[in-house]
């Protein structure tokens, strides 16, 4: 339901993404990973309609939310009001629903946003999102900055959403143990580009996942760090 | 680029030629030296926000800060001219950073209001108290003059305010291309991102402010003893916005917008004069140009032109001169 | 006594109007983070408009509830042009207000001359604490403290009044979860039009106004703004009432011709206060 066909996205000269297709099912998890600078944030704001592509296109079937990156709340605004503007595009002011879903929330209804943990905020930007019952669930960086605890909470939450609403999910994340627990698919973006999608235990570990993240370092595995002294390590971790 | 730069010393030798010889051929130099008075103010709010970033509404109050120490100095402390004229754009100063280093921590539009309401209330005070000048000002102010010469006529004051526009001009251009200066220009573009290069925000903003501050005072300085009268109604607040719309229109943070910006507005202010006061237009006429003029330059340059005319000029011919080089393989 | 019970009222009087000036900066601001320069001007228009629509034309309550829309109308032009393009900084569009404030003296006095314009008001008097109050002051309380109600009402409760707030509390996520930032702030200017065209309705019968009165109007209006830091419409009213008593007051019993100044005075004075609160917050 979210199909994004070689999507180019300039800013002035530069290229932030580069020819990147990706393909969202109906009621699927999906991630997208990649180290910082990729264009992860870049797809994000095209997906939600906040950026406009230069070229290639991005197809959408029903509603899209996002869950931004640091959470962006309205800090002097109440939980409550918080929850009911992330309706506002249907004019859902009608909280049940997503109280159901995230119980949690109910004892922060009349909290200022900007007064909450950041985990508590994480959750707000959730259920803000879920407010205009969404289709596809876009989650920009999950786990910034969030306690591991708190971001295996956050990911059972995600979890049950898919299962009971059907909703599909596209996390967009640094943190690719995360991704690949959370998510069946994913996809690889590097400096604007795709390079290497598939099933989660397909990529889990792979070379290209690493030459991602950490260019051509060799494997520890590879080392054998007992004949060096800490210099010529020093020398590899640089 | 070094073409460019011809170009620039070319207009820049010109118009200085022009502007030594124009008191000679003019009958009155009223409107000359309310031009020049006009560019050293506007020098310094151009500066202050082109780079600071920061808006003045009241710009007047300085000027009057400026113009009273002439008169106050002159009249009442038998201050030698000379001395006056010196002490008024310190005084200015002063003043300027006394309001500005509370006002200049809050939001851009603070300022700009609280200098409208200092200008109002100098002016109020000026009325109110007799050491002020009280409800007739201040009259008698000598002729300038330095070790017993005094000067005669207008002449005189017309080539004093040009040196004293020279000696702006220049000591902007050394601030601007200090260390000091790139320091407050990259304050326009972030205050936070300045803050983490370094540069001391608070100050910074203060120091801008109260260079402003002392152009203005001089100004003032100058306009008291050519006028050589002070009055409240001097420094009506329509004056001071013509300013802003004088450092809109000229440039912001540039050296010559100030300049530029004078020259154009009080040009235009001219024509609308004459227009309005041709036979069979009614008395309102003047006013209603005036302020429809002032307003929509105001609109349309920031809209449409937003760096003011020095900036794009520069550009456009910088632009020019890459295609033309191109096409000639240069 | 009574003499001080009238200048108490006067004040009053006078400072709601500075009020719902004060209550126009405080929406566009709350919303665009812009001030309007040319509040004042939008009063002056709402006075100017009413006394030509009641000179014999429309009765009374039509004829005023007219110019307050026009003066709505003319709001949603001027934001049009302050805020209709996308990234104006906001000292710029406070500029650009600054222009149209000019145009608009420029349109005054076209057509209405330099001369100061009053329209009839409520005639007659009332005795309140045993001294003579004008009726036409007491409406003026009495519109004013309607009028903060409706506007408290709307900006806690609505769903308009939270989008509006949103929209200056978190842009990026106001256009996230669809709200039309641009249009939020032409509804904010929209209705700080209808509040200066009141206020110039309300102010007028007993001050005459004219194409001057709407730079001391502007800076009385943003003086009791500046109590409420801009934000809050309680405070400004509060910050407006203040004012006027204090300008009355001195008035009375000082020199009558430094109102202006002496709320002038206490703008700048609560301006400094707020600074050495207020580093925080204003970091860009």
């Amino acid at each position: 339901m979210l199909h994004v066909e070689d999507l180019v996205v300039r800013y002035g000269s530069a290229v932030a993404l580069d020819g990147v297709s990706l393909q969202v099912e109906a009621g699927e998890m999906v991630a997208l990973v990649g180290p910082n600078g990729a264009g992860k944030s870049t797809m994000v704001n095209t997906i939600a309609g906040l950026l406009k592509p230069s070229a290639g296109s991005v197809r959408l079937e029903g509603r899209v939310a996002l869950v931004p990156e640091g959470r962006q709340m309205f800090p002097d605004m109440t939980v409550e009001d918080n929850l009911k503007l992330g309706g506002w595009s249907i004019r859902n002011r009608d909280l049940a629903e997503v109280l159901d879903l995230l119980p949690d929330l109910g004892s922060l209804r009349r909290r200022k946003a900007g007064r909450l943990s950041g985990g508590q905020q994480q959750m707000v930007a959730v259920g803000r999102a879920l407010m205009a019952r969404p289709d596809l669930l876009v989650i920009d960086e999950l786990s910034l900055g969030l306690a591991p605890l708190v971001v295996d909470e956050l990911a059972d939450h995600l979890r049950l959403l898919n299962r009971e609403r059907g909703t599909a999910v596209l996390l967009v994340e640094q943190e690719v143990g995360l991704a690949f627990d959370v998510c069946t698919r994913a996809c690889v973006l590097d400096a604007g580009r795709v390079v290497a999608s598939g099933t989660s235990s397909e990529l889990a570990g792979t070379e290209v996942v690493r030459r991602a993240y950490f260019g051509d370092l060799p494997r520890p595995e590879d080392l054998n760090t007992e004949d060096m002294n800490t210099e010529d390590m020093e020398e590899v971790i640089r | 680029m070094s073409r460019l730069l011809n170009w620039k010393t070319l207009l820049v030798v010109a118009g200085s030629v022009a502007a030594c010889v124009a008191p000679l051929v003019m009958a009155d130099l009223t409107f000359f030296m309310r031009t020049v008075l006009a560019a050293i103010v506007v020098t310094g709010l151009s500066m202050l926000m082109g780079y600071a970033g920061q808006a003045s509404l009241g710009q007047g109050a300085f000027v009057a800060a400026g113009a009273l120490t002439v008169a106050i100095g002159t009249t009442r402390l038998e201050l030698p001219p000379l001395v006056a004229l010196l002490l008024a754009p310190l005084v200015a100063a002063a003043f300027a950073a006394l309001v500005g280093i509370p006002i200049l921590r809050l939001q851009g539009h603070y300022l700009a209001f609280g200098t409208l309401a200092l200008l109002l209330m100098v002016q109020a005070a000026m009325s109110a108290f007799d050491v002020l000048g009280g409800a007739f000002g201040i009259s008698g102010i000598p002729a300038f003059g330095v070790a017993g010469t005094a000067f005669s006529g207008q002449l005189p004051y017309a080539y004093l305010a040009l040196v004293c526009l020279g000696l702006v001009l220049t000591l902007t251009h050394r601030v601007v291309h200090s260390r000091f200066g790139r320091g407050v220009r990259a304050l326009a573009g972030s205050e936070t991102a300045a803050e983490s290069a370094g540069v001391p925000v608070g100050r910074s903003k203060v120091a801008v402010f109260a260079l402003s501050g002392a152009y203005a005072g001089l100004a003032g300085a100058l306009s008291a003893f050519f006028t050589p009268y002070v009055s409240p109604d001097s420094f009506p607040a329509v004056e001071s916005f013509t300013y802003v719309i004088m450092a809109v229109v000229g440039g912001l943070g540039t050296v010559w917008g100030g300049v530029i910006g004078a020259v154009v507005i009080s040009v235009l202010l001219q024509v609308l004069n004459s227009v309005s006061s041709q036979p069979g237009l009614p008395p309102t006429a003047g006013p209603i140009l005036q302020y429809a003029t002032y307003g929509a330059v105001l609109i349309a340059t920031l809209l449409f032109l937003p760096r003011g005319i020095l900036p794009s000029a520069s550009a456009a011919l910088g632009a020019g001169r890459r295609r033309l080089g191109a096409g000639a393989g240069g | 006594m009574n003499e001080l019970v009238g200048y108490l009222v006067s004040g009053v009087a006078l400072g709601s109007s500075f009020a719902l000036i004060g209550s126009g900066f405080v929406v566009v601001h709350r919303v665009t983070r812009v001030v309007n320069f040319a509040q004042g001007s939008l009063a002056v228009l709402g006075g100017m408009l009413s006394a030509s629509l009641l000179g014999g034309r429309l009765p009374h309550g039509v004829g005023e509830l007219v110019a307050v829309v026009v003066c709505g109308a003319v709001g949603l032009l001027m934001g049009i042009l302050a805020v209709g393009r996308r990234g104006t900084p906001p000292l710029i569009s406070l500029i650009v207000t600054l222009g149209i404030s000019l145009l608009a003296s420029a349109a005054i006095i076209w057509l209405w001359g330099q001369d100061p314009v009053s329209p009839p008001g409520l005639s007659g008097s009332m005795t309140i604490l045993g001294a003579s109050v004008e009726r036409q002051r007491l409406l003026v309380l009495v519109a004013t403290l309607l009028t903060f109600a409706a506007l408290a009402l709307v900006f806690s409760r609505s769903y308009l009044g939270k989008a509006l707030t949103a929209s200056a509390s978190n842009p990026f996520a106001a256009r996230m979860v669809g709200i039309d930032v641009r249009r939020m702030g032409l509804v904010a200017f929209a209705l700080a039009g209808v509040l200066g065209g009141l206020a110039g309705v309300l102010v007028a019968p007993t001050n005459a106004l004219s194409f001057s009165s709407d730079l001391p109007l502007a800076l009385s209006g943003f003086a009791a703004a500046v109590f409420g830091g801009l934000t809050s419409p309680l405070r400004t009213l509060v910050g407006g009432l203040c004012l006027g008593v204090a300008g009355q007051l001195t008035a009375g019993y000082l020199n009558g011709s430094y109102q202006t100044e002496v709320a002038l005075l206490l703008m700048l004075v609560i301006m400094i206060a707020r600074s050495k609160s207020f580093v925080a917050e204003e970091a860009k």
